[in-house]
This record gives structure tokens, C-alpha cells and sequence, in this order.
């Protein structure tokens, strides 16, 4: 048995050192530089969760949001997650290689994106993620790997922030798997939203940049005003459950029943659209919604 | 180690490489692919699909208002003709189809159902509005050469504009990135000939389609125009997601109109695999309806 066993096991590690002399190489595609945005911001209104496979607790803490909660002192320069970023602020990109401080040898692409300045590193090293007990951080941590020409990675350990600027929330447990696709000089991005906590079905949305080697992403100072400038010191401007006045006014505005307005996952295809016609439409009026300019 | 262990051994290892190799690049011995588009095809985009709509809902669900364009790059003349939409008017003139064409089709909530009508042409029918795309690769001689060529050539000068255009077609992604010499000229043979090895070539990994000849229609279905000169170039990926094992079709449409539009318009859509035709509902075109 003895030598016939070692003929095989031999036999099988050059099978397999061959096969994997033979694997193509990395067919990295050139992703650094500078990256102007062509995104088109929707979800600027309170109310509108339109197209979110949100769940029932989702919808209730989307509507206990106030917008006066983005001046508070602590609101005020904070930062949005990285996949939000990129998705619905000022979100001029620049791409460039990480590289190891010791070794100089590249492990990873860092990302940079105007707004807050966030910056995400992608380690492409095979390294693991961190344990579940880590810190999470607004750029949370991200591994990747190429899929041919297209870049894949896996952010965790985000901090527990929003989906919009609208106060629908993401929670700490969401990850995020995005997808990076360079046709050309166009670059398009799309993330998969995976958050058990507030939604039922991955979020699925995409963006894209035009190549841009002469774009220079400003610096972004923020200074918070000091306590009690904007919103009263001690004071959380939200509302209570069923409380929530401006909650109908993006449905009233835009002649939307206000149970659609409000997502989820049925909300989302086609067949949706006939049962739309035996829904309730409040009477259509211009309403003095908020609507965020940022 | 016995003849006879070394042959089956021998063409075992043949077979696995060869089955290895195929997988990795279905090529003839220049590197370049074979036979048909079919055959090279570097993703399976066929079957059925589901629109899911994530983003411009009220754009998309509904028939938003006249004027409303808010995402839209239009100029001056495309705000004056968007001012113009009458769907009644488009119903009554046989032009009800205008928000159906090939740079919004895919735009409209609905289904797809995707097949190779020959080796060379993909074929994508809706059933928001009873359309068909045809995606024209070119024929075999014609691929792994240069990205024009590759592609299935211009439209014959007999073809009229319609809704859908005249759509040619190509796998993209494969172009060779640039490889130099000590000297900085690129990396040739005796006969100059480019010296393109494999870690130079990349794989093709994405379906690309620019269509032209199309009549003049509606972005959205309020109206907002295109006219007969745009260009429409679209990019299409399917992938699996990680949490729920769906298979995706993502689309990135690019529509360059400088008739109406300030800049390139880009737009995105995505559809779920379906099992079946399950769910397919024809409709015709509707001009004052979502879909």
C-alpha cells in the first residue's frame, strides 16, 4: 500500500501544481485615478422610501427620524459610511494603490470621496477580516478580489448609520458587497446592501463615474458650531410613533398611496404597478415638505 | 514507474488540461476565440428576467408629471420639447411607442426574456410594451482583431429608423493592456507584429451594444426626448449575489444626444433571474401608463 499510496499522492500534487501553474493571470483591471461622478440623488424627501425592501422595524425608526436631528452638534460633521457616500453626496473619487508601509508592496486600493473625506482601504491580500467584537468604523473594513476584469469586495464592520439622507436606517450587522466595473473610461459601482436587521431582500443600487485625471477633490474642513447654536442643547428632535406629520407629504406631493411611498420588497417589480390602481391616493396638494439641498 | 501507469496517466493529465484550458479561454492557437458569438460568449445572459426597481421609482412605477426631468441633463431645446408631451396626442398618432424605445426600454418595469436567435444575433423581447432588441455580434472572421471590428459593423445604409435602433454587439473587456520594450515602443515580433503574451491578455467579461437609427422617443414616459441622431451605449454584467444566490443582470445605458441632452445621459437597471416565464404579461405600447 505504502508505495502505491505515495505514487498517488504524488501524482496528485503535480496534477494540481500544474493546474495551478496553468491559472491565468490576474487580469487586474486599472481602476486608480480620478473619478467625477454622474449621480443622480434620489430619496431627498422625508417619506419616500420608495424602491427600499424595508422591513417593519426599518419603517418605524425611518419615521421616528426629524431632519432637525442633522444639526445636532454631534450631527454636524459626521461622516456618512462609505457606500452612502459614494451613492448620494459629493462624491468626486480618487482611486489609488495601498501600499504596505514596510514592504512598499501594493496590498490593497484605497478609495477617497470628497464629501467628509472618508477613506475606505480594499485589501486584496487575502488577509481575514477582524473578529466580530472589532471596533466598527464609517469606512468598516473591506476585503476583495478580482472576478476577471471586475473588482469584488466585502465591506463589514460599518458603523450603524443611514441608507438615505432621509433617515431610513442601516444597521451595525449590514455588509455591504460591492462590484466594481471599468468600461472604459466609465466606471460603474454596485452595491448589495445586505442588512437583516431593517430590510427584507439585499438593496441593489448602482452609480457611475466618468474618468477624470484633471479633477481636484477639495479639502473638506468641517467644524462643528458649538452646542446649543443650532438645536437646543439636551433637545432630540424626532417623533413618536404615529406622530409623524410630514410622513405623508412626498405621497400627497407626487399623487403616490402613501403605503407604496413607504417601500418594501413588494414594491419593488412590476406587478406592483396594477395593484397601485386600487390603492387610496390622497387629494394631490403642494406641500411644504423637507426636502435636504445636501 | 510501469509503461502502462504512465499512459493513462499521461492522457488523464492531457484531458485535464485541455478541459482546464477550454474553461479558462475557448481559443483557437492564435488566442483568438472561435466560431461564433455563441461560442464565445463569456457569460450565460439567456432566460428570464425581472425588472426590481431600486432607484428613480417614481420615475419608473408611475407616469411622472409633464416637466418633470429633475434627473435629466436636458438643454434648452430638450426642456422646450418636453414642455410639448401629449400622450394623448401620441396615442391618437400611432406614436404611443416613444417611451418604449431602445434607450428607455429597459428603464420600464417589466420582463425580459433573452435568446440567441442565431449564433451571431442575442435576442432581447419585453413584454412592457411587446418589444424585441437585436443584439448583432460580427460574424467569426471578423472577431479578436480590433474593437470595431469586432463589433457587428455599422447599419446598412437601407435601414430605416426604428423604435429599437440597429444594435451591434461585442464582448468586451478582453483588450490587451499595453506591454513595452526597454526602449518604450511597444513589444513586437520580427515581423511587427504585436507580442501580446498571456498576462498581457485580459478576458472579455461584459457584454457591450451600441445602438443608432432609432426613432426619436422619450427617456422617461413624460415625454422627455431623444432625438434620431442619439447614440445609445449599453453595458451589460451578470453576476450572483452573495446572500440570497440570485443571479443578476445589471445594465449601465449611456445615451449621448446633443440634440437634447447637455451631457451623456447614464442610466442603470437590474433584473433577477426568473426559472420560467412564469409572470410574463404582454402589454402594447401605452402612452400614459408605467408599463
Amino acid at each position: 500500500m505504502g508505495s502505491d499510496a505515495m505514487q498517488s499522492k504524488r501524482t496528485a500534487l503535480i496534477l494540481l501544481l500544474l493546474l495551478v501553474a496553468s491559472r491565468p493571470a490576474r487580469a487586474q483591471v486599472d481602476l486608480t485615478g480620478e473619478w467625477s461622478p454622474r449621480v443622480y440623488n434620489t430619496h431627498m424627501d422625508i417619506g419616500d422610501y420608495t424602491g427600499i425592501p424595508i422591513n417593519e422595524a426599518g419603517r418605524l425608526r425611518a419615521e421616528s427620524w426629524h431632519p432637525d436631528q442633522l444639526d445636532l452638534p454631534e450631527n454636524l460633521c459626521r461622516p456618512h459610511p462609505i457606500d452612502i457616500g459614494l451613492r448620494v453626496s459629493v462624491s468626486q473619487l480618487r482611486i489609488t494603490t495601498e501600499v504596505d508601509s514596510e514592504t512598499r508592496q501594493p496590498v490593497g486600493l484605497r478609495l477617497h470621496v470628497a464629501w467628509q473625506e472618508p477613506e475606505q482601504v480594499i485589501y486584496l491580500d487575502g488577509r481575514p477580516h477582524p473578529s466580530l467584537n472589532a471596533p466598527h468604523k464609517w469606512s468598516g473594513f473591506s476585503t476583495g478580489h478580482w472576478e476577471r476584469n471586475t473588482l469584488v469586495y466585502t465591506t463589514t464592520h460599518l458603523k450603524e448609520a443611514y441608507l438615505t439622507r432621509t433617515g431610513v436606517p442601516k444597521s451595525e450587522r449590514a455588509t455591504v458587497t460591492t462590484r466594481v466595473h471599468r468600461y472604459g473610461n466609465l466606471l460603474t459601482i454596485i452595491f448589495i446592501i445586505n442588512d437583516p436587521t431593517y430590510l427584507t431582500a439585499p438593496y441593489i443600487r448602482e452609480s457611475s463615474w466618468i474618468f477624470d485625471p484633471t479633477q481636484i477633490i477639495p479639502p473638506f474642513p468641517c467644524e462643528i458650531t458649538p452646542d446649543g447654536t443650532i438645536i437646543g442643547a439636551g433637545k432630540v428632535p424626532s417623533f413618536m410613533p404615529g406622530k409623524n406629520d410630514i410622513l405623508a407629504d412626498f405621497a400627497t406631493e407626487y399623487g403616490i398611496p402613501l403605503e407604496s411611498a413607504l417601500g418594501g420588497e413588494e414594491t419593488l417589480y412590476p406587478e406592483y404597478i396594477k395593484k397601485m390602481k386600487t390603492m387610496k391616493v390622497a387629494p394631490r396638494t403642494s406641500t411644504e415638505h423637507y426636502r435636504r439641498a445636501q | 514507474m510501469a509503461i502502462g501507469r504512465i499512459v493513462p496517466l499521461t492522457v488523464a493529465l492531457s484531458m485535464l488540461l485541455a478541459v482546464h484550458s477550454a474553461a479558462q479561454r475557448p481559443a483557437d492557437a492564435q488566442g483568438r476565440a472561435p466560431g461564433s458569438a455563441r461560442a464565445a460568449a463569456v457569460d450565460d445572459y439567456t432566460g428570464y428576467w425581472v425588472s426590481e426597481v431600486t432607484e428613480k421609482w417614481r420615475f419608473r412605477m408611475l407616469v411622472p408629471d409633464k416637466n418633470d426631468y429633475i434627473q435629466v441633463p436636458l438643454n434648452p431645446e430638450g426642456r422646450r420639447v418636453a414642455a410639448l408631451w401629449d400622450p394623448a396626442k401620441d396615442e391618437a398618432s400611432g406614436e404611443a411607442c416613444r417611451s418604449y424605445g431602445a434607450a428607455a426600454l429597459l428603464q420600464v418595469p417589466g420582463r425580459l426574456h433573452i435568446t440567441w436567435q442565431d449564433d451571431n444575433t442575442l435576442r432581447l423581447d419585453t413584454d412592457s410594451g411587446t418589444q424585441t432588441r437585436l443584439f448583432r455580434f460580427a460574424p467569426p472572421q471578423g472577431q479578436g482583431v480590433s474593437s470595431e471590428s469586432k463589433a457587428g459593423g455599422s447599419p446598412p445604409s437601407t435601414e430605416k429608423p426604428s423604435w429599437q435602433g440597429y444594435s451591434v454587439a461585442e464582448w468586451g473587456g478582453d483588450e490587451p493592456r499595453d506591454r513595452r520594450d526597454g526602449q518604450g515602443g511597444p513589444v513586437q515580433d520580427k515581423e511587427g507584429r504585436l507580442v501580446v503574451d498571456r498576462a498581457q491578455q485580459k478576458q472579455a467579461d461584459y457584454l457591450r451594444v451600441v445602438t443608432t437609427r432609432m426613432r426619436p422617443g422619450y427617456l422617461q414616459k413624460n415625454g422627455v426626448p431623444y432625438s434620431a441622431n442619439a447614440v445609445v451605449e449599453e453595458y451589460f454584467d451578470v453576476f450572483s449575489d452573495p446572500y440570497t444566490k440570485n443571479t443578476w443582470l445589471v445594465v449601465t445605458t449611456m445615451v449621448s444626444d446633443p440634440q437634447y441632452l447637455v451631457e451623456p445621459l447614464i442610466m442603470h437597471a437590474h433584473f433577477k433571474k426568473l426559472p420560467d416565464a412564469s409572470g410574463w404579461d404582454p402589454t402594447p405600447c401605452r402612452a400614459n401608463e408605467p408599463r
